[in-house]
């Protein structure tokens, strides 16, 4: 049963109220700096750089006091699909697109490079601290901070008439719901899984039943998640939410130079790792 | 349909783009496919449901939603060029929308069944055309790639969408008679 727990394994999406200096920054700043990162991450391709950045996301973790399994349990439930996929493109992709670098091995379509090692290594490193540094950033801060956040940053862009308020009013719906449908996914694995259905049993090769494995899940989750969207407008309208206007917020957040430091920080450290030519 | 965003429009998209993300970091969405393109998805089928039923905005923000995230995911360098993982997403929902217009006057069913394909089919060519365009790939390799992983896309998203969207539309032209709270 343990491996249908998606919900306690995914850490993206749930506050932990505790003093530190991560959570006390302002959230518009916080969300720049955490996406520089995250972007400068998406791009670092040295085994070096990675390294850094894999200890700046860790060091991020003591800095704002969180438990660190929490972040590490965010990882557990994507190892299977990252050892097949690192398996199939140490296998598949030396030949595929790029054929360059060191041959190591090479046997008939067999093509293991220098390239595709680096590929593998590095992907999967990067999959790592993405998670880690996204979980820290939600982890640290609440949604509603998160939004006002987003629309402080993008604010600008009302004047070429760009809806701000609902775009970032959509993204916090999305990140909101991730654990709840989780939970929800757990529950229908459970429902269906006493019902004799073998999540989960298939081997990798078995792509079409694995695919067929997926039908039970997917189909009542996206029904219960239209319902769910039923109920949250219900809710909005309710409440005489009407999109689009223009409202005043409880808290007013403000950044100070403690913030702004915080950002050239993390710019400066991301630029560093990214360009700085490490050997190897 | 009418213009802008409604609050029934945010809605369905900021939870279909949660469904989006929830198969991305679960890694539930993926179908491992030994070709080059690494792995079919499943994960465009919410920005197909969404520009079904809600419209071309909504399915070219779940789509956004669905781009991002995958660029955030992406384990391979071909899905790391936001060209390649969000550009190519943002048209799936509004073709969805697009096809299904167009046939529902012949045949509800057909129209979803279609949207769903022409749905899918979108990412497929779209994300290799790019991906031929920017020197990832050659064009065999696009092309088998085509077939190895478009193929079971198309039809798990056919049957997703019908799956879903038909009850879903019958359910929504009941209810609009009878409020939820009377």
């Amino acid at each position: 049963m343990t491996r249908f727990e998606w919900s306690r394994k995914i850490t993206i999406g749930h506050y932990i109220p505790i003093d530190s200096i991560i959570h006390r920054l302002d959230s518009s700043c916080k969300l720049l700096g955490f996406t520089v990162l995250i972007v400068a991450i998406a791009f670092c391709n040295s085994y070096f750089g990675n390294v850094l950045f894999f200890t700046f996301a860790l060091f991020l973790f003591v800095l704002s006091r969180l438990p660190i399994r929490y972040g590490l349990s965010g990882i557990k439930p994507a190892i299977p699909f990252m050892v097949i996929l690192a398996v199939l493109q140490l296998l598949f992709y030396g030949g595929g697109v790029t054929a360059s670098g060191t041959v190591y091995i090479h046997y008939s379509f067999l093509l293991i490079t220098s390239d595709s090692v680096r590929l593998v290594v590095v992907s999967a490193m990067r999959f790592v601290e993405i998670i880690l540094v996204s979980s820290v950033l939600t982890l640290s801060t609440p949604e509603t901070e998160l939004m006002h956040g987003m629309e402080r940053l993008l604010k600008p862009l009302k004047y070429i008439r760009f809806p701000v308020h609902q775009f970032s009013l959509i993204i916090m719906i999305a990140v909101r719901f991730v654990p709840t449908f989780a939970m929800e996914m757990e529950k229908l694995m459970k429902a269906q899984a006493s019902r004799g259905a073998a999540f989960g049993t298939g081997r990798w090769w078995q792509i079409i039943r694995r695919t067929k494995d997926m039908f039970p899940l997917m189909i009542p989750l996206f029904r219960s998640a239209m319902a769910r969207a039923d109920d949250l407008v219900l809710a909005m309208e309710c409440r005489c939410f009407v999109p689009g206007q223009s409202r005043t917020t409880y808290r007013r957040g403000k950044a100070r130079s403690r913030d702004f430091s915080f950002l050239l920080i993390i710019i400066g450290f991301s630029l560093f790792a990214l360009f700085y030519p490490f050997p190897g | 349909m009418g213009k802008g965003l409604t609050t029934r429009r945010m809605v369905v998209a900021g939870v279909l783009g949660a469904i989006s993300i929830l198969l991305g970091i679960t890694r539930l969405g993926y179908i491992p496919v030994p070709t080059p393109a690494g792995n079919a998805t499943i994960m465009h089928v919410p920005a197909v449901i969404g520009g079904i039923i809600e419209g071309p905005v909504v399915g070219l923000i779940i789509g956004l939603i669905f781009g991002v995230s995958s660029f955030l995911n992406a384990s391979i360098p071909l899905f790391k060029d936001p060209l390649v993982s969000i550009v190519p997403r943002l048209f799936i929902g509004v073709v969805a929308f697009l096809v299904y217009i167009g046939l529902k006057r012949f045949n509800k069913y057909v129209a979803i069944g279609a949207a769903g394909f022409f749905g899918s089919l979108t990412n497929t060519v779209f994300v290799l055309a790019v991906a031929v365009a920017r020197g990832y790939f050659t064009l065999p390799v696009a092309l088998g790639v085509a077939i190895a992983n478009g193929l079971p896309e198309a039809i798990v998203s056919v049957i997703v969408t019908l799956a879903v969207v038909a009850p879903w539309k019958k359910i929504g032209a009941s209810r609009k008679k009878k409020s939820k709270i009377s």
